[in-house]
């Protein structure tokens, strides 16, 4: 098992894009680690430099304690699965498994008969003589996993290798994936743009943008304290409200509402300074009687989340979202107040950095 | 009414009439082609099993005798053996080289690829085996390489390795990469992926350039004929000339029962591509 | 060496539109997935090079510099050719047999292929867009064996059919002792030549003419078109590129083609005596080596015209 540590790490494309630029960060070792951000924002790309697929053009990766920025891909100790999985189609599930100890040149019989426990792991048994085509999705994607747990690499690399898959079997798959992760303890790093995922599954989350690192840390952190504007719009699965603000008696002005300073700001805002004032909807709470603290709207839009309904909430020229339980959900129209409690709410400067810790 | 009734009639006969014409001349055009077409084949169908093969087509005395005095021909038989070293040899020779020289042009981009790829096609296409064959002869004699087969095959697989590998790059261009890429994640080295992965994806390709290469060269008549003399080695599209009577008349019952022979590979892999891969796709396969 | 040349990028063009559209996928910025690296891949290409340009590509240089000497298959000038110029592309030129086989060439291209084979092989693919599967299989098998059966083979058949005593057709069509060969040698090859390719021309036009929208087919019937009418303003725009191709392509193959010579070998008194067939006896034949490969040359010029005009269409139906 390895950590694997990236260094001012830049991958330019014939052409001038830099899919990667100048990326340090550290995986730990046996860490289930995500990596997160729009389409384009060059995750691929650093997995396929981490993998060796892509030459560097400059920078350093380490993976353990080698140095393997300059070697070959099937020296670095790495397996990877991808999108499409790429399952030989040729060749048989058992095949396709063992297909890693092949070129270690194991003898078949020791090969066949380790592909046969992977794929009893994988529950797959019975189907281990059938060719790719013939599986379906979720089965493929266990023998591409299978195919990654037999060469026993140090790292493994997915890459969105759930985005195939409907979404009942995704959330199957998710689970079975994180079970697998902690039982054989092996370093993983986990392409997704789906937030969701990355949440759900990792152990701490990288967020990126344009090739640049927006914010490293765990589910929780991403999701409380996002380090930017983007990242809180990008984390969590109802958008972050994120109003304009003005500071003001020590106090922040939002919408015309005088609500009390962040925790986090206090002490880091200049008076008449313009701010970005920022809250989850799921961190806010709706009262039918006046309360102090609070924003004062009608109701005008109501979705239903299943258990919980979110709210949107004219205030003054802007939009308030919270999110209540299905027992609280209140007339359309209904004039209501929303409290807003300070260790909940964050500050973004101008540039969109969060203030304070 | 009557009136009404006469120009529905006057109206439905010329229609009736084309109708009837179009039909005529559709069937009288399809008998025409047929006859055309069949009936110089005939001759092929019928004179082998002749009792007195003559050059009219009619209906056969039924007899296999003239298998088997083909049989007992000296040459005959062995010409055809010819025929399968030189197919094979120079198929085996365009396959190798060039499964691997498309799969490096189809992975790695060399300066200069695509024109490369055209100038060779068209290469291939201006200095066909008619306008080369003087330089081709005394090539050959220079280089010891007259009368032997192998000299046959390096002649036959250079003209048509062009179009083989342009075919197969193609192919090669189709498979999805990340294949190779997994194969390669797990430590596979370039040949070991081209045979593992490359080959067995792109056995479509192969197999077409495999059957390609044995029609080309199996009916190929003017290289074998400048580049051999010695009969022993000469195969069956340059031996059947020389099958005479002592009359110095060609030999009907034996150039007829060898013709059948030698068409029937050919033949049977022509139909056996079309029933496996539909004939469009094959279309351009001989020339 | 065959005829094959751009025929590839014909069954190319047949293919493409029968393959399925595998998925495109992601790959390192060169491409170079299997990590071969420029070295080895120079060392994958070199033998297939290699093979071309000794035998391929050489060949062609070297006529260009046999032609300008007295080289000789046997004699004196075998040992000891003679820098001689341009000597041998000006007497071919002026040379009445040359020019007369040059002009027979053209005959045999235009009757056998632009006429013959085209014309035929659209004619038969339109009429089989009209007939039952059962006909139209019948027709394009025999058309197909045309083409597949041995130019050794096929020959032999025709000279059963042509032959002057006991030939086929004498017999069909009661001509009594009509040497067909001996008489009329440039029909013969001409006829011959249009029942051999005729197959190609068909397959490419069935399939373009399969992919005329049988919507629009219908809306020009609808609105009362006849046949001809049909074929002017429907068929014909959707098909011009590959009459282009199939023209070209035929033109290039029915030049270089060596097979008259198992018919007639060019007689009688050269009077079928087509390119490839006057190279063949000038030079093997006669022994005048340097003069045969002046003339070869001139034929590879005139491949190359053709052969660029091709490449132009081809470019420009890319773009
Ligand atoms: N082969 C290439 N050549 C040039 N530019 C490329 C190449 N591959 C990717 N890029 C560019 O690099 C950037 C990062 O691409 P990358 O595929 O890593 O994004 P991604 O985060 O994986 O996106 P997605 O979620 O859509 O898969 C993009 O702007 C892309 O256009
Ligand atoms: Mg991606």
């Amino acid at each position: 098992m390895a950590s694997i540590v990236t260094t001012s790490l830049v991958k330019e494309y014939p052409g001038g894009v830099r899919g990667v630029n100048g990326l340090s960060l550290t995986v730990n070792d046996g860490e289930f680690f995500a990596l997160l951000g729009p389409s384009g924002c060059g995750k691929t790309t650093l997995l396929r430099t981490i993998a060796g697929l892509e030459k560097t053009t400059s920078g350093r990766i380490n993976i353990g304690d080698r140095d393997v920025t300059d070697l070959e891909p099937g020296k670095r100790k790495i397996a990877m699965v991808f999108q499409d999985y790429a399952l030989f189609p040729h060749m048989s599930v058992a095949d396709n498994i063992s297909y890693p100890l092949k070129i270690q040149k194991m003898r078949k019989t020791d090969r066949l008969e380790e592909a046969e426990k992977v794929g009893d792991g994988l529950s797959l048994q019975g189907l281990m003589e059938r060719r790719p085509g013939q599986l379906s999705g979720g089965q493929q994607q266990r023998v591409a996993l299978g195919r990654a747990i037999a060469s026993r690499p140090e790292v493994f690399l997915f890459d969105e290798p759930l985005s195939n898959l409907d979404a009942r079997l995704r959330l199957e798959a998710r689970t079975f994936l994180k079970k697998l992760q902690i039982d054989l303890g092996i370093t993983t790093v986990f392409v997704t743009h789906d937030q969701a995922e990355a949440l759900a599954l990792a152990d701490r989350i990288a967020i990126m943008k344009a090739g640049t690192l927006q914010q490293l840390g765990s589910p929780r952190e991403v999701f409380q304290r996002p380090a930017n504007i983007f990242v809180a719009s990008f984390v969590g699965s109802t958008p972050m409200n994120l109003l304009p603000a003005t500071v003001q008696d020590g106090r922040v002005l939002v919408s015309g509402t005088s609500l009390p300073l962040p925790a986090s700001a206090e002490g880091l805002v200049a008076e008449g300074q313009s701010v970005t004032w920022g809250a989850r909807p799921e961190y806010l709470h709706m009262s039918t009687t006046e309360t102090a603290d609070a924003f004062l709207g009608g109701v005008t839009i109501s979705e239903n989340l299943g258990a919980s309904v979110l709210l949107s909430i004219s205030v003054g020229e802007s939009n308030v979202r919270v999110v209540v339980g299905e027992d609280q959900e209140p007339s359309m129209g209904t004039s209501v107040w929303v409290k807003v409690e300070p260790r909940r709410s964050l500050l973004f400067d101008s540039d969109g950095d969060r203030i304070g810790k | 009414m009557n009136s009404m009734q006469a120009t529905a009639d006057s109206s439905a006969r010329p229609a009736l009439m084309r109708h009837f014409l179009g039909l005529m001349g559709k069937t009288l055009f399809i008998a025409l082609v047929l006859a055309f077409f069949v009936i110089p084949v005939l001759w092929l169908v019928f004179a082998p099993f002749d009792a007195h093969p003559s050059l009219t087509i009619k209906a056969p005395q039924f007899t296999f005798h003239n298998f088997e005095v083909l049989f007992q021909t000296p040459g005959a038989i062995a010409s055809l053996g010819n025929s399968i070293i030189l197919a094979l040899g120079t198929m085996i020779l365009v396959l190798v080289l060039g499964a691997l020289a498309s799969y490096a042009l189809s992975r790695v981009k060399i300066p200069g690829r695509d024109i490369l790829l055209y100038t060779l096609l068209l290469l291939s296409s201006i200095i066909t085996g008619t306008a080369a064959m003087v330089p081709t002869f005394l090539l050959m004699v220079k280089l010891g390489l007259i009368d032997s087969q192998l000299g046959v095959i390096l002649i036959l697989g250079s003209g048509i390795m062009p179009t083989v590998i342009f075919i197969l790059k193609d192919f090669m261009d189709s498979i999805p990469k990340s294949y190779e890429e997994s194969a390669r994640i797990y430590g596979a080295k370039p040949l070991r992926i081209l045979w593992d992965v490359g080959v067995p994806l792109a056995r479509p390709g192969l197999a077409t350039i495999a059957v390609w290469a044995v029609v080309q060269v199996w009916g190929n008549f003017l290289v074998p004929y400048i580049l051999l003399q010695t009969p022993s080695r000469t195969p069956a599209a340059v031996v059947i000339y020389t099958f005479y009577t002592e009359g110095g008349q060609p030999n009907l019952a034996l150039i007829s029962a060898f013709s059948l022979l030698f068409s029937i590979p050919v033949i049977a892999m022509y139909f056996f591509v079309n029933t496996r891969y539909g004939f469009r796709f094959y279309g351009g396969i001989k020339s | 060496m065959s005829e094959i040349d751009a025929d590839a990028a014909a069954s190319q063009k047949l293919r493409k539109s029968e393959r399925v559209k595998r998925k495109g996928n992601r790959t390192s910025e060169d491409g170079d997935s299997a990590g071969l690296g420029k070295g080895r891949a120079a060392a994958f290409v070199a033998p297939a090079m290699l093979l071309i340009a000794i035998f391929l590509v050489f060949p062609a240089l070297w006529t260009l510099y046999l032609g300008l000497t007295n080289y000789r298959l046997t004699g004196f000038a075998a040992t000891h050719p003679r820098f001689v110029g341009i000597d041998n592309y000006v007497n071919a030129l002026t040379d009445s047999r040359f020019l007369n086989s040059l002009g027979l060439t053209l005959l045999f291209v235009l009757g056998s292929a632009v006429i013959g084979q085209s014309v035929l092989g659209f004619a038969i693919a339109w009429m089989m867009t009209r007939v039952r599967k059962g006909v139209k299989s019948v027709v394009e098998f025999f058309v197909l064996l045309a083409w597949i059966v041995p130019s050794s083979v096929s020959t032999f058949l025709w000279l059963a059919l042509l032959d002057r005593n006991n030939g086929t057709l004498n017999t069909l069509f009661g001509t009594g002792t009509t040497a067909w060969l001996l008489q009329f040698p440039m029909q013969s090859i001409i006829v011959f030549n249009t029942w051999v390719g005729t197959a190609f021309s068909m397959l490419l036009f069935s399939s373009a003419l399969g992919a005329v929208p049988p919507t629009q087919l219908e809306s020009s019937k609808i609105a009362g078109a006849g046949a001809w009418a049909q074929l002017r303003d429907v068929i014909f725009p959707h098909i011009r590129s590959h009459v282009l191709t199939n023209t070209i392509l035929i033109t290039l193959w029915t030049f270089n083609t060596f097979t008259p010579y198992l018919l007639t070998a060019g007689g009688p008194d050269h009077r079928s005596e087509i390119l490839p067939v006057y190279i063949y006896r000038l030079a093997l034949s006669e022994g005048s080596l340097g003069q045969g490969s002046a003339v070869s040359l001139i034929m590879i010029l005139i491949n190359l015209v053709i052969a660029l005009v091709y490449l132009r269409i081809l470019r420009e139906k890319k773009s």
